[in-house]
């Protein structure tokens, strides 16, 4: 007898741990109050020094709210395009997301994301330039808001850089000025000085637009040809069989966040990136991370854009809209969050704010308002909204990029590769 | 999943009873208890491969209705898509790998634990017990750690990160394969005891040395068995997708060397939205995995040696 009771018990333990597991799971998908709270799912990509700044600030917002509450999560940039993609391909998109200028369009065409302008008496969007509030329209209708602008930077650790002998870049430059500083740091130090921009389609994007070209045009074909593609390609390959930029072994292994860049892993001194995810590198290099405008084209054609950048949308078969616009009100235009937040995501677009908190910036958020002082007003305008296909593309453009890195294509091939590959893309 | 759930209630007695109660009646109740079966394969498996049928003929994005264009997504997975083509290779160089390794691996324990006289069935659980953690993501990630650089491999043989070398990449994922050999192991150790002890007593009377015994009488009396087993495992790493994704942190590098056929498939439909051309994809791995074993049936009737036959 007693050994039937220890089994009848260790039965009902398993039964009872099978059950949580699977309440576990269902959990996720409900958006239904646990304990009579709104329960809300919000979802964006980033690095560990925006995940505790904006638990801190969803901190104050249940407290201002004590009926909702908020269940965040967070990954790298490539991890959470795909994550949801497959969560919005199965009628499960998180109730309020972070979104990229990539996947407006491609989501507010699908009708996944909720037409924002019904919840027009709880978001407020006056304090937003009018302009920037456009990119996240899509015909007359408002699917996301963007939380700031970025613009692309030369992110370098100054310490090291300094070490070499090397003069530091001063203001403006040219990509061959950039080759030639990137060379002589590779031959002080001996190793590889910069993360290989050949697989960036960012990076290739603003090469491009130093050349007076652009990566679509305006009907959202192809702005460039297999000949543009296989210049850069040429260009970056040639600074990699040199040992100027990373080995294809490193270079590989780029997925979106900073620590898996060449200098987040202490294997190289510079890196090119957008500016508000840089200051994750600040706890893995030290305080000598430095910002420096993108190379331009050999003429001084600037390549580099302020880019409408991290938009937040709500899904259209949300629960609760009106409580997701809440969140999305509080963390654009409540003073308490936007100090918190400071500049994780770029300034805050609410001017006001935005003039309110720049005086008390301090670390790198003032580095960044700084970057953004010194490029501010010597930009050109930047190109409309990427058509839908680009998403996926810019995935091409990063394995294609591989084919020339592990020397299994020539950069000609590989750009007609790419070429082929993209015209299928936005065809359909 | 479901479906494999068979109720196990016992049969009605009635059956037993032996007399008129018409065939008919005991098939009724055969339906009756194929019924959770039949729905769930209609339901959850039939029903699906008509919709992706039709899906392989159309534009699907998942978000807007499917538009028909006919033959266009198999014409261009043949003609206009090199990454389709590279997946392909990926994938039949991880079958031709992957297989024959664990096929070889696996009968070479079985045959170990055969010849134990104590503790059998304690190896067994413990050689099975990779295959049960082996199809988890975390075991697959673990792997990546192991062989990424700076892990452990690389540490402890400075080999580098093999899962960053084209060449070593697909190794490294069909290594975390080969060693899931339980489920193979099992089934060749059920088969070599079965094998009846005289004619190796015989063998080893008439003086055949162990690898005569085992090259005329083991081999022989277990090709059914090795024949099982290689259907199955082929089919199954036609279809490998977990290892691949978590080895190579979901892109199928470096440089597309473990893009694997399911791999890309996943790409397309989720990542890139292309449902439709998703569909067709898993429909031409369906023909091939289905004339890949056509053929292995055909050969075996030249291999394979069933002792019944023996009989006749």
């Amino acid at each position: 007898m007693p050994g039937n009771r220890t089994r009848r018990s260790c039965v009902t333990a398993v039964v009872l741990a099978l059950c949580a597991v699977l309440s576990g799971c269902s959990g996720g998908t409900e958006s239904g109050g646990s304990g009579g709270k709104v329960v809300l799912r919000y979802t964006w990509w980033g690095n560990p020094d925006r995940a505790a700044r904006t638990e801190e600030a969803i901190g104050l917002f249940e407290k201002k709210y004590p009926g909702i509450e908020v269940q965040s999560s967070f990954s790298g940039y490539d991890t959470y395009k795909q994550k949801l993609a497959t969560q919005a391909a199965g009628g499960d998109a998180p109730d309020v997301m972070q979104l990229d200028y990539r996947m407006i369009d491609q989501y507010a065409s699908g009708g996944v994301l909720y037409d924002l302008g019904r919840q027009k008496s709880v978001l407020r969007t006056d304090q937003i330039d009018a302009g920037l509030l456009a990119t996240g329209a899509l015909d007359g209708r408002q699917y996301a808001v963007p939380q700031g602008r970025g613009t692309e930077t030369v992110v370098y650790d100054a310490e090291q850089w300094k070490a070499t002998g090397v003069p530091l870049p001063s203001g403006a430059w040219t990509w061959s000025e950039w080759a030639d500083a990137m060379r002589a740091l590779a031959e002080k130090t001996g190793a590889p000085a910069a993360t290989d921009p050949g697989q960036s389609e960012d990076a290739f994007e603003v090469w491009l637009r130093g050349q007076g070209k652009d990566l679509y045009t305006k009907d959202g074909e192809l702005g460039f040809s297999a000949d543009d593609l296989t210049r850069w390609w040429t260009f970056t390959d040639r600074l990699r069989r040199d040992g100027v930029v990373s080995p294809a072994e490193q270079t590989t292994q780029l997925d979106g966040t900073v620590e898996n860049t060449p200098l987040g892993r202490g294997k190289a001194i510079v890196d090119i990136n957008w500016d508000a995810p840089a200051s994750g590198f600040v706890s893995l290099v030290g305080e000598g991370v430095t910002l420096a405008p993108m190379p331009s084209g050999e003429d001084g054609t600037p390549g580099q854009y302020f880019k409408p950048s991290m938009f937040m949308g709500i899904a259209a078969n949300t629960g609760h809209p009106e409580e997701a616009a809440r969140l999305i009100d509080f963390m654009l235009n409540d003073p308490g969050a936007a100090r918190v937040l400071g500049a994780t995501r770029s300034m805050p677009v609410n001017e006001t704010l935005r003039e309110e908190i720049a005086p008390d910036l301090k670390d790198f958020d003032k580095v960044i308002n700084d970057y953004h002082a010194t490029v501010e007003g010597k930009l050109n305008d930047p190109p409309q909204a990427p058509p839908s296909g680009d998403s996926a593309l810019q995935t091409t453009f990063q394995r294609d990029y591989d084919q020339v890195s592990y020397e299994r294509m020539s950069p000609r091939e590989a750009a007609e590769n790419y070429i082929t590959e993209a015209k299928a893309e936005l065809r359909s | 999943m479901t479906t494999t759930e068979v109720p196990t209630a016992a049969p009605p007695k009635r059956v037993a009873v032996p007399g008129r109660p018409a065939r008919r009646r005991r098939e009724g109740a055969a339906w009756v208890f194929l019924s959770p079966w039949v729905l769930g394969a209609c339901v959850l498996t039939l029903l699906p491969m008509a919709v992706s049928l039709y899906l392989s003929f159309t534009d699907y994005d998942l978000f807007n209705p499917p538009s028909w264009v006919g033959l266009r997504n198999y014409t261009q997975m043949f003609t206009e898509d090199p990454r389709y083509w590279r997946s392909v290779v990926a994938t039949l160089t991880y079958v031709v790998i992957a297989v024959p390794l664990q096929l070889a691996l696996a009968l070479a324990v079985a045959l170990a634990l055969k010849s134990m006289r104590r503790g059998r069935a304690f190896y067994r659980s413990a050689f099975y017990a990779p295959s049960l953690l082996g199809a988890s993501m975390s075991i697959a990630l673990v792997w990546r750690a192991i062989f990424n650089d700076g892990g452990t491999v690389d540490n402890l043989f400075g080999t580098g990160g093999w899962v960053n070398k084209p060449g070593w990449a697909l190794f490294a994922v069909a290594l975390l394969t080969v060693w899931q050999f339980g489920a193979p192991m099992v089934i060749f150790l059920a088969g070599l005891l079965q094998i009846p002890g005289e004619l190796y007593e015989a063998a080893a009377v008439d003086g055949a040395s162990r690898w005569r015994q085992f090259a005329h009488i083991t081999i022989p009396m277990l090709s059914p068995v090795l024949f099982f087993n290689l259907v199955l495992q082929t089919i199954q790493a036609f279809q490998v997708f977990t290892p691949a994704f978590a080895v190579s942190a979901g892109k199928g590098g470096p440089a597309d060397s473990t893009l694997f056929y399911t791999l890309y498939l996943y790409d397309r439909g989720f990542v890139a939205s292309h449902m439709g051309y998703a569909s067709a994809m898993a429909w031409v791995l369906l023909i091939v995995i289905g004339a890949v074993t056509a053929v292995l049936f055909r050969t075996s009737r030249s291999w394979v040696f069933y002792a019944s036959e023996g009989d006749r």
